[in-house]
């Protein structure tokens, strides 16, 4: 328990700041936050891109709060209360490109997070957690991505989602049941909506501010990882305040491109989603579930009489099981050493990732 | 030189009203916005449009039904003598919509807290603090338009 007699201004203060100071140990607080160091080495840039994550799941929780208060889950109305936020409501167009942006600069960002925290191997001892909840936190932006995706119930909206249910029915024993869960029906309908609301908006929200939670307090037991074998300054950057300002300015500099983005590529949104109607031509998923398109489109139908989307569901079972795993695996970094074979693995990774998205963009 | 640190901490102030002032300059036209958006469109223009609510011949002489203009209960009153008049049906005091009462004479009530209205629509007991407004009622044929007065 903390000992009230502890809660002492640090300096003298104004007097509504130390009424605060008297009745929260804000001042033990801000000793531990100024205590706190960020190591200072030629990699530090890239600590800032989980700030940046940070910022803009901030983003889409308020711009989504607003959007809620409009939109209307149901497939008579999900499209016409969006095009009355786009045509009628002041600002509504802005909130909403500021919301569809702001998820996809949140997955990038948080792409370039993970791939940064696995090449300089911020996961081994005593980080391992961190690693785990940081993974959770990368397939629940997925959820909230795929989950986000059909809301807006317009044609590319429907078709995709029609489509990205599909995939991983062919998952033995658990894929039709998980997908029936979040499809509530057989095919794509009012049911699903009424899901994909539901867990867009409370049941993802709900999860993933407690793995950030959890994420960050983790963070603040463990301190800032550095680098094997990297030469550190002896003298750490304060995190408070230097490197909160640091951060203020990376998610200023974010907010300009996000504003830039939102204004000058407004999120479309095309003909209300039938049905009953073809599937136009051209359909693909977001950017960031392009590898797995592509990988699919890779696949022959059968290989040796088996199903080609059993193969890549397998495999991307796998992969991810052994990602979740890399802490436990990587044993030179646990102890300190480097570990060559484990950059070479991200490196590989990330090639396919970026190569299989263009790939996947412009063909 | 002995005035350095007096010069420090001037700076470090000037520099705190600035920030305070620039995040404040920042801040007021993100709330602004936010607040225009939350703000409810029909509430700012207020609905003065004409709305269709049926035809001549669904209302029979002497009755009184509730209509709906735009997303409000309205009563269209077809009087015994053949007019046709309309009053909100959202009673004066705190909302609730209000029924048509036969006895002990035609009026109407609200079961929320007792208020009663003559046919007029005027406030005769209960603690409703004023008449129901009047809609204008337009005859286009047999075609019935109530607008908000």
């Amino acid at each position: 328990m903390l000992n009230p007699d502890h809660f002492i201004p640090p300096v003298e203060l104004p007097r509504w700041r130390a009424w605060f100071f008297e009745r929260l140990p804000l001042g033990q607080i801000a000793a531990f936050l100024s205590s706190k160091g960020v190591p200072r080495h030629k990699h530090s840039f890239w600590y800032y891109f989980g700030g940046m994550t940070l910022f803009f799941f901030c983003v889409q929780i308020v711009t989504g709060v607003l959007l809620s208060f409009y939109y209307q889950p149901t497939p008579e109305h999900a499209y016409e209360s969006i095009r009355t936020i786009v045509n009628d409501i002041p600002h509504g167009w802005l909130i909403r490109s500021l919301h569809a942006w702001s998820a996809h600069l949140m997955v990038g960002m948080l792409f370039v997070h993970m791939f940064s925290v696995f090449l300089m191997k911020a996961y081994r001892k005593p980080r391992e957690l961190m690693w785990l909840s940081g993974v959770a936190l990368l397939l629940l932006v997925l959820g909230f991505g795929f989950t986000g995706y059909l809301l807006p119930w317009d044609t590319k909206a429907y078709f995709a989602t029609l489509i990205g249910t599909e995939v991983p029915k062919s998952v033995p024993l658990l894929g039709a049941w998980g997908v029936s869960l979040v499809k509530g029906a057989e095919h794509v309908g009012e049911e699903t909506l009424t899901r994909m609301y539901s867990l867009h908006v409370i049941v993802l929200p709900l999860i993933g501010c407690v793995v950030v939670a959890f994420h960050l307090l983790l963070n603040q037991f463990s301190g800032v990882s550095v680098p094997t074998g990297t030469a550190v300054s002896k003298k750490p950057i304060p995190f408070f305040p230097d490197f909160a300002y640091r951060d203020l300015i990376a998610w200023l500099a974010g907010m300009a491109l996000l504003l830039a983005l939102a204004t000058l590529i407004p999120k479309e949104l095309g003909d209300k989603a039938d049905p009953m109607a073809s599937a136009p031509s051209g359909i693909k998923p977001e950017w960031y579930f392009l590898p797995l398109y592509q990988t699919l489109r890779m696949v022959p139908a059968t290989v040796f009489s088996i199903d080609g989307e059993l193969i890549v569901n397998a495999a991307v079972g796998i992969l991810m099981a052994l990602w979740v795993m890399i802490p436990f695996m990587d044993r030179k970094s646990a102890r300190g050493l480097k570990s060559p074979l484990f950059t070479g693995i991200g490196i590989m990774i990330i090639v396919y990732i970026a190569g299989s998205i263009l790939a996947g963009y412009f063909t | 030189m002995s005035e350095g640190p007096k010069e420090i901490g001037d700076r470090r102030d000037f520099l705190k009203i600035a920030i305070g002032i620039w995040g404040t300059l920042c801040a007021a036209p993100v709330l602004g916005m936010i607040i225009q958006f939350i703000t409810p469109v029909a509430a700012k223009r207020g609905v003065r449009e004409s709305v269709l609510v049926g035809q001549m011949g669904d209302f029979a002489q002497g009755t009184v039904k509730i209509v709906r203009v735009n997303k409000d209960p309205v009563l269209l009153i077809h009087t015994a003598a053949g007019q046709f008049r309309a009053l909100s049906a959202r009673c004066t005091h705190l909302g609730c919509v209000v029924q048509y009462q036969e006895s002990p004479v035609p009026h109407f009530g609200c079961n929320c807290h007792g208020s009663q209205f003559d046919m007029n629509g005027v406030n005769t007991s209960g603690p409703a603090p004023r008449p129901l407004p009047p809609y204008r009622v337009t005859l286009n044929g047999s075609s019935i338009y109530l607008t908000h007065a």
